[in-house]
């Protein structure tokens, strides 16, 4: 499945103009290039700005209760191409997004595809409930789900996908558009059955790497994840039972006449500093966390992986058919049999075939190996092809990542000062106190 | 032991003196030892203005004991020790005016055929005139300091008699062997000497001096080993259901303190007990949150250096951590326990101190029925009287001094739990901020 074609079908833009680029060849800086002058969201304003619960009956005619996300566009300047939409604002539900996403992923193989926020609630804070009803969930949902949009919006190529563009404008349009392209989706339905693995003889080293990093971020992301909640609980545990000494040592105070006030105010501290550090903690671990992301993009990183190996596979195979093709051919020529074959007992049980009959043959053969070996070739490009924008997204990926991850540690690490200062604060104050006991 | 307590010289001070009187409420048991040692001998001979203790007040008026006094030399003592109280409440904030330090170190083991114990060595350093010796260091043993309490609350009935560590430990799985486990007894108990050193009364027992001086204590302690239930008397009135008709409003007001007290002590003790115990389990997350930063930073070549900060990072804040923790059950939770203690020991003093008015008041009542009769108040119930009001003085002075004892432990105790946490909020701090600028540095290039 080659790439260019792909965009030739799905891409609004002039496909001549597209195809004139492409056959210049590996051009490093095309990416970056259009994500800064072509990117939709220089044009287009893009937020999911409320969830709506609803109930309704599904295909098989089951009432079922989902909730509805309003996705709200506007456009940044005049000359936009979705000028003429006729409405700024829809309402899509997560199994439409998931759609759309699944498209993009078979029809950009090499992309890495930002992935969804997630179907349940994992890896969270025991305080916030994994209820796929609950507000805080909706909510973290609702983030995720404009963050996917958003960066789908600001990729060089997702950005300009006419189905993505239905998802974010056409009401009623969009399945439809989407089940043209279903054509599309049916003849990669072997991707669906991407979890076997395929036996690649030559993989590609650089891909064999990839696939293991995100393997193992992957396990380390949802490591940290874990263990992280963990943390959180705990301390969460540290900080309810430090605000215990509030109300005990007031309650000590009432029986003491010159420690009373220091303990009374001491108490005070602890109670409501205590209940505020809880506050920042419970804000911090209730928003959707970078990291979460990646765990999410690692598995995206890996279905790049996998579509290259299928690819790797398929040229495999035209090879290996070819070359056997070949080697028939050859043996017809010269009558020899050069492997111990069922073809070359049978020709030695019934005799030798008439000069007709392999003349025949032979032609069948060589007008089959003329088509593998151009089957081959375009395999061959494909795959070329396919390296290099993988290899393109990949490293765009890794940039994004990179800075995405400090991000996240850098908020991570401000929270953590912010959290160090309050504690210092509570015990100050209590300090402060108990000294004029 | 060679004539260890025998003051020498002639008591100058009032301290002195009061060191000679023998409470009116004391038992005498120790005094018939004393008669029978040559401690007692020596005491005897010595020049002491008013010797109160000699032979005569011991059998016949074991309970009664007090010796042939009037109520104005009853009164006298106690008024004096309450001002003297108060006096020494003033030399403890300077702390200079102490004569006598007393410090417990060194704790080791012994094994013998019989038993494993632990020994400690208590010194002693004092310019008092009741010691031979300017300085002394002998080794005891927990059922030695067990002893020197038994004694005091025998001898010292109408004092607060500060408490001993736990005998045995709460959770029976501490190992009694351990190194923290001796360390906090040994805290306790240097607390617990030092808290008598620094008692007006309590310092000048002669149990307390032999206990500081003796070679073999052993010896001391088969002598006293008549052992007579001092009050059983007066509990008879007790629990034979008497009410008390006067019973002042001001004990009344200290035990219910004293309950309330317990009771919070009991709540911070809990509160504390589960800080540490979730501050441990958020220390055993840590340890394992850490490393996976230190993992992941294998897998990233451009972020190596900041997930690595993390980690480090992480791991600094538990060190941090774990130092709070043992700073807490090591220094915080002893000292709760401790007023835990004390509170109750000063309970039991109250209650004695109830019996001892009930037998009063019942003496007073079978008086006064008499008394149509007889014109005069027999000596009898003079003398229960004076020992209730001995009994009510020394116990308010000791009030007075526990409550201010208690307002400057405490104030320590919080203001150094606060300081503990402030130091562990200012290491994670500092950790967190270093790891800032090695985020940032590598995002400006980008």
């Amino acid at each position: 499945m080659s790439a260019d074609r792909e965009r030739e079908m799905f891409q609004s833009g002039d496909p001549e103009g597209e195809s004139g680029e492409e056959s210049e060849g590996p051009a490093p800086g095309r990416i970056g290039e259009m994500s800064d002058e072509n990117c939709l969201l220089k044009k287009l304003e893009i937020s999911v700005s409320e969830a709506e619960k609803r109930s309704g009956k599904n295909a098989v005619s089951m009432q079922e209760t989902y909730t509805a996300y309003l996705i709200e566009t506007r456009a940044l300047d005049g000359q936009s191409e979705l000028q003429n939409s006729p409405l700024d604002s829809l309402w899509r539900r997560y199994s439409e997004f998931e759609l759309l996403r699944n498209y993009l992923c078979v029809s950009y193989p090499y992309v890495v595809v930002p992935p969804l926020p997630e179907k349940r609630a994992e890896f969270v804070w025991h305080k916030l409930s994994a209820d796929n009803m609950d507000p805080d969930f909706v909510e973290r949902r609702r983030i995720g789900l404009e963050n996917f949009l958003l960066r789908v919006a600001s990729h060089p190529a997702l950005s300009h996908d006419d189905v993505f563009h239905a998802f974010l404008n056409q009401e009623s349009g969009w399945k439809e558009l989407l089940n043209e392209a279903g054509l599309q989706l049916k003849a990669d339905s072997r991707l669906k059955s991407l979890n076997a693995t395929f036996r690649v003889k030559n993989p590609d080293k650089r891909f064999t790497e990839l696939k293991h990093y995100s393997d193992e971020l992957q396990s380390v992301i949802s490591h940290l994840l874990r263990v992280r909640a963990r943390v959180a609980d705990r301390l969460y545990g540290v900080y309810k039972v430090h605000g215990n000494y509030g109300r005990v040592f007031s309650e000590w105070s009432a029986i003491e006449r010159e420690m009373g006030d220091g303990l009374q105010s001491a108490g005070a501290e602890y109670a409501s500093l205590y209940s505020m550090m809880i506050l920042v903690e419970e804000e911090h671990y209730s928003g959707i966390k970078p990291e979460q992301q990646y765990l999410f993009y690692a598995e995206a990183l890996r279905a790049v992986c996998r579509k290259h190996e299928l690819m790797q596979y398929d040229l495999e195979m035209s090879a290996l058919d070819l070359q056997s093709k070949k080697q028939q051919c050859e043996e017809l020529a010269t009558g020899t049999v050069r492997t111990f074959s069922l073809k070359g007992m049978t020709s030695k049980l019934f005799g030798q075939e008439t000069p007709e009959q392999r003349e025949a043959k032979m032609k069948l053969l060589e007008e089959q190996i003329e088509e593998g070996e151009e089957q081959l070739k375009s395999h061959n490009v494909e795959s070329r092809e396919f390296v290099r924008d993988a290899w393109q997204e990949v490293e765009r990926f890794k940039e994004q990542k990179n800075r995405d991850l400090k991000e996240a540690l850098i908020s991570y690490a401000v929270m953590q000062i912010s959290m160090c200062k309050k504690g210092i604060q509570v015990w100050s104050n209590a300090k402060e106190c108990f000294s004029k006991m | 032991m060679s004539g260890s307590s025998t003051p020498k010289s002639l008591p100058t001070s009032g301290q002195q003196s009061l060191h000679d009187i023998k409470h009116p409420l004391s038992c005498s048991p120790s005094a018939e030892d004393d008669a029978a040692g040559e401690n007692g001998a020596v005491i005897i001979e010595s020049p002491s203005p008013d010797l109160p203790n000699t032979e005569p007040s011991s059998l016949a008026d074991k309970d009664l004991s007090l010796p042939n006094g009037t109520p104005a030399d009853t009164s006298s003592p106690a008024s004096s020790s309450s001002l003297l109280n108060r006096l020494q409440l003033d030399d403890d904030l300077d702390g200079e005016t102490r004569d006598l330090f007393v410090t417990v170190d060194d704790p080791k083991k012994h094994v013998c055929t019989m038993e494993t114990y632990i020994t400690y060595r208590v010194s002693t350093k004092t310019t008092r005139t009741e010691f031979d010796l300017p300085e002394y260091s002998i080794r005891r043993r927990y059922q030695d300091f067990d002893w020197l309490r038994n004694k005091l609350e025998e001898t010292q009935p109408t004092h607060f008699i500060p408490p001993l560590p736990e005998k045995f430990v709460v959770k029976g799985v501490v190992d009694r062997f351990s190194e923290e486990f001796v360390e906090t007894r040994r805290k306790a108990l240097d607390k617990f000497l030092k808290r008598i050193a620094d008692h007006p009364v309590l310092s000048f027992n002669e149990h307390f001096n032999v206990f500081l001086t003796a070679k073999d204590l052993n010896s001391h302690k088969k002598q006293g080993i008549t052992l007579l239930s001092k009050m059983g008397e007066s509990v008879r009135y007790v629990t034979s259901g008497y009410k008390l008709r006067n019973r002042p409003v001001e004990f009344a007001t200290i035990t219910d303190y004293l309950d309330t007290f317990q009771l919070k002590l009991g709540t911070i003790d809990r509160i504390a007990q589960r800080i540490i115990k979730e501050e441990v389990e958020y220390l055993m997350e840590l340890r394992e949150y850490g490393p996976v930063y230190s993992t992941w930073s294998g897998l990233e070549r451009e972020l190596n250096e900041p997930l690595e900060g993390v980690s480090a990072c992480v791991g600094n804040c538990s060190t941090a951590l774990e130092e709070l923790t043992e700073d807490m059950s090591e220094d915080f939770l002893p000292v709760i326990r401790e007023y835990m203690l004390y509170s109750e020991s000063m309970k039991t003093v109250l209650k004695k101190r109830d019996q001892v008015q009930a037998e009063y008041e019942a003496k007073a009542e079978a008086a006064a029925l008499k008394r149509e009769e007889r014109s005069t108040v027999p000596t009898d119930v003079e003398k229960c009287q004076d020992k209730v009001e001995c009994f009510n003085a020394d116990l308010k002075a000791d009030m007075d001094r526990w409550q201010n004892n208690k307002r400057q432990d405490f104030r320590q105790l919080l203001m150094g739990m606060a300081d503990k946490n402030i130091q562990y909020y200012e290491k994670c701090l500092t950790a967190w901020e270093s790891i800032i600028p090695l985020l940032q540095d590598k995002q400006e290039p980008k």
